[in-house]
């Protein structure tokens, strides 16, 4: 097998990457008590550069984590509160007509999408008119006003908030902007001890104050660690096979997907897989991707891109569920052992 | 895997050994089963159609052992690449990828990565074969069984072996009969047309009623030589009266001259004149006289004595053909004569055997007890021969009739009672029956007693 060009990275780099990624893990949660999982996954997604949708109740950490986040990356963060007459000008920016040296010209006005870490609060109040303004930025990092193309800062991430229920007066995203979320965190309530910690250690439910764990420049080497994070053949194979079996017509798609999923994964979500799987592999302090790194960020990651039919909801499936069935229904090695011998694991 | 770490290459090449065998464990069974059928089921069309090939049989075991080779060519085939070796070890030992990576990276800074220290832990897969090979078992059974099972004689060259067999010791007496021409033409043909029947029959169908016919053949032969022997003796018992009286000056009596008449009329008609000399048959009124069975004595004295000579010469002859049927038995021949008859081959030294003539064969004291007004032999006893016979089956035995008046066992019933019971069909009148005075008292005695015995 010819070798890849591309140089494994070196025991020490992935070393000092995985001991700065800890840094910024640790001190959220600092922040975000007992969401251990939930933090490395959204860790995960930033590395990959990948625009983050967490979904869970309201009072769960969602917007704190966000905040945690921007301070610790010492990077620009807006906050932009969905609201249903919000306008995608008030988004993007806008023209401002002004008199400048005895001239009238427009001016434009850059909106908080200018920034390098966006947080979209309850992201579907707001009219899909609006959300759409999102995509292009999301997509292209980019954004586009009166005929004028703009670039947006680097890095630039998107971490929308939704909340699950309170749904009169929403607009669900549709699948064009979902699929442009690297992941989709889902954000569970936490246990007695943990609420125990937190009457104990906060007063007034405030975070602790935070100091800068990593600069821009940091910030941009990990990326390009990430970037050099190993994703061997067979495992890109896993993925591959497990993107194309959410499908229904797929000949690999188990009896689950058959059955309740209408559309299954864009290309988008193998990408996506890859990318999370990286950036959890540096963040575990390994030079490559290992079928481990995939199964962990696949639901996350392909759970809101397949789109269920009316019987999953009547059975009461859902994305995570029919993931899981993907995963049992999917070997990791295509050419498994054998049928006389068993795995002694 | 030259470029994997030394560390982790034992590890591997056990894991691709355990694959290969894993492999030709999936592979070899298929075509082991196919083998054991193939044979079993070739033994079996063996077993019942090709008898010749019997003694090859037992190296269809072969076949199994022949199915290894495009199972093991087919394991080449099919071979896991070195990659896929590795994957699956990485697989195996947590799915870290670290294996994958140093397989496609070739980078000595890992070599000693944690991860690879757990590959040397992980147990190698287990063997669960027997799922795969519990059908190999069961076709090696149905060819072991099929091997064993009894060679099925063919029913076409059997059947003519049988039938050849059936039919043999009737061509042999007919060959004898033929060679001591004591058979007409007409019988040769008519024996030989039924042999060959027989054999016919006995290719279609062999059974016992193949040899039973060929049993009613030999008898119906029997009884043709029977009639003739005694036709022969009958004459040459008349033919010696008449020449005794003719001897003796007195004319021959009626009687003589009509039981002469009618033994030679016999002997025309058994066929034993056919072959007589022309004087013979010209004396008789023609040959189609003889032939017929009509014959003529002629009234001539003189020529009725020259018939008697030669008639008695041509039956002496004849007497010596049946005597020549004893000696083809002497010689140990296929040939039984017995089984035709009793022919008295030797000349007859003592009278008291003669059927007729009684006497006492102790020593010189037999008698002439020919009393002259027996009845023609042949005028009433005539020899029948009786239909084929016919193996019973027990399956056709069943009870005609069962009587109502069958006994029971009834111990209570007194011994009056019962015989009054049964008395409609167990001997009413014998129950009834006059007992005299003397006897009475006796029976009425041991009935009255009986009680209290």
């Amino acid at each position: 097998m010819t070798p890849d060009p591309k140089p494994l990275l070196t025991p020490d780099a992935v070393e000092a990457a995985r001991s700065q990624i800890a840094r910024l893990v640790k001190e959220l949660r600092r922040v975000i008590l007992g969401k251990e999982e939930m933090i490395d996954e959204v860790t995960a997604a930033l590395l990959a550069r990948g625009h983050v949708l967490l979904e869970g109740l309201p009072g769960l950490g969602k917007t704190e984590l966000v905040k945690a986040l921007s301070r610790l990356l010492t990077l620009d963060s807006r906050r932009i509160q969905f609201t249903p007459d919000l306008l995608p000008t008030d988004i993007t920016g806008s023209h401002i007509l002004q008199e400048r040296e005895g001239r009238r010209e427009f001016t434009f006005h850059p909106g908080p999408v200018f920034t390098n870490l966006l947080l979209a609060d309850e992201i579907n109040r707001a009219s899909p008119k609006t959300q759409s303004a999102l995509l292009e930025a999301m997509q292209e990092h980019r954004v586009t006003t009166f005929g004028q193309t703009r670039a947006l800062p680097d890095p630039f991430f998107v971490l929308a908030t939704q909340n699950p229920i309170e749904l009169e007066g929403t607009y669900p995203l549709p699948e064009a902007q979902l699929d442009r979320f690297m992941v989709k965190v889902e954000i569970v309530g936490v246990d007695r001890s943990v609420l125990e910690e937190i009457l104990n250690t906060r007063v007034h439910g405030e975070a602790p104050a935070l100091e800068p764990v990593m600069t821009g420049d940091d910030l941009r080497k990990l990326f390009a660690a990430v970037d050099s994070v190993h994703l061997p053949r067979a495992v890109a194979n896993f993925i591959a096979r497990l993107v194309a079996a959410t499908h229904p017509k797929s000949g690999d798609a188990p009896d689950a997907v058959r059955t309740f999923v209408k559309y299954g994964s864009s290309p988008r979500g193998a990408i996506a897989i890859g990318a999370a799987s990286r950036g959890l592999a540096l963040l575990r302090g390994k030079p490559n991707v290992g079928f481990d790194e995939v199964r962990r960020v696949a639901a996350p990651a392909l759970a809101h891109r397949i789109v269920l039919d009316y019987a999953a909801k009547l059975e009461g499936w859902e994305g995570r569920r029919v993931v899981a069935a993907l995963l049992e229904g999917v070997p990791e090695v295509e050419r498994g052992l054998p049928q006389t011998l068993e795995a002694g694991r | 895997m030259k470029d994997l770490p030394p560390a982790v290459r034992p590890v591997l090449r056990r894991l691709a050994r355990r694959i290969a065998f894993g492999l030709f464990l999936e592979i070899w069974p298929g075509w082991a089963i196919g083998a054991f059928l193939v044979a079993g089921t070739t033994a079996l069309v063996c077993r019942m159609f090709f008898v010749q090939a019997a003694g090859f049989l037992p190296f269809l075991w072969i076949a199994p052992i022949m199915s290894t080779f495009p199972a093991i060519y087919l394991c080449f085939r099919r071979a896991y690449r070195p990659s896929e070796v590795v994957a699956l070890a990485d697989w195996l030992s947590g799915g870290q990828g670290t294996l994958l990576t140093l397989l496609e990276k070739r980078d000595p800074a890992w070599s000693n990565a944690a991860a690879l220290e757990n590959l040397s832990r992980v147990p190698l897969p287990r063997l669960k074969a027997w799922r795969k090979l519990a059908p190999v078992m069961a076709a090696a059974i149905f060819l072991s069984v099929a091997l064993f099972m009894p060679q099925r004689m063919l029913t076409g060259p059997r059947s003519t072996v049988l039938a050849n067999d059936v039919v043999a010791d009737l061509k042999t007496a007919a060959d004898a009969l033929k060679k001591e021409n004591l058979l007409t033409p007409d019988e040769q043909k008519k024996l030989d047309e039924e042999i060959e029947r027989i054999r016919k029959d006995a290719l279609e169908r062999m059974d016992a009623s193949s040899w039973e016919a060929a049993d009613a053949l030999r008898e119906q032969v029997a009884s043709q030589l029977n009639e003739k022997h005694d036709a022969m003796r009958w004459a040459q018992e008349s033919l010696a009266r008449y020449a005794d009286t003719a001897q003796a000056g007195t004319p021959p009596s009626e009687a003589q001259s009509e039981e002469l008449a009618k033994a030679i009329e016999k002997l025309a008609k058994t066929g034993m004149l056919a072959d007589a000399p022309g004087d013979v048959q010209q004396l008789l009124g023609g040959q189609e006289a003889v032939t017929g069975g009509h014959v003529h004595l002629p009234t001539d004295p003189k020529k009725l004595r020259s018939l008697a000579a030669q008639l008695a010469k041509h039956l002496g002859d004849r007497s010596a053909r049946f005597s020549e049927l004893g000696k083809l038995a002497r010689e140990g021949g296929r040939f039984d004569p017995s089984e035709f008859g009793d022919f008295s081959y030797e000349e007859n030294t003592n009278p008291g055997r003669e059927p007729g003539r009684g006497g006492i064969d102790h020593e010189r004291g037999d008698a002439d007890l020919t009393w002259g007004d027996e009845s023609i032999p042949f005028d009433k006893f005539k020899s029948v021969a009786l239909p084929p016979g016919s193996v019973r089956s027990p399956d056709d035995w069943a009870p005609v009739a069962t009587l109502p008046g069958s006994p029971k066992e009834s111990p209570e019933l007194s011994a009056s009672s019962t015989g009054m019971l049964f008395a409609g069909t167990s001997g009413q009148a014998a129950w009834r029956r006059t007992l005299s005075p003397r006897h009475y008292s006796a029976v009425k005695k041991y009935f009255d007693n009986s009680g209290t015995r």
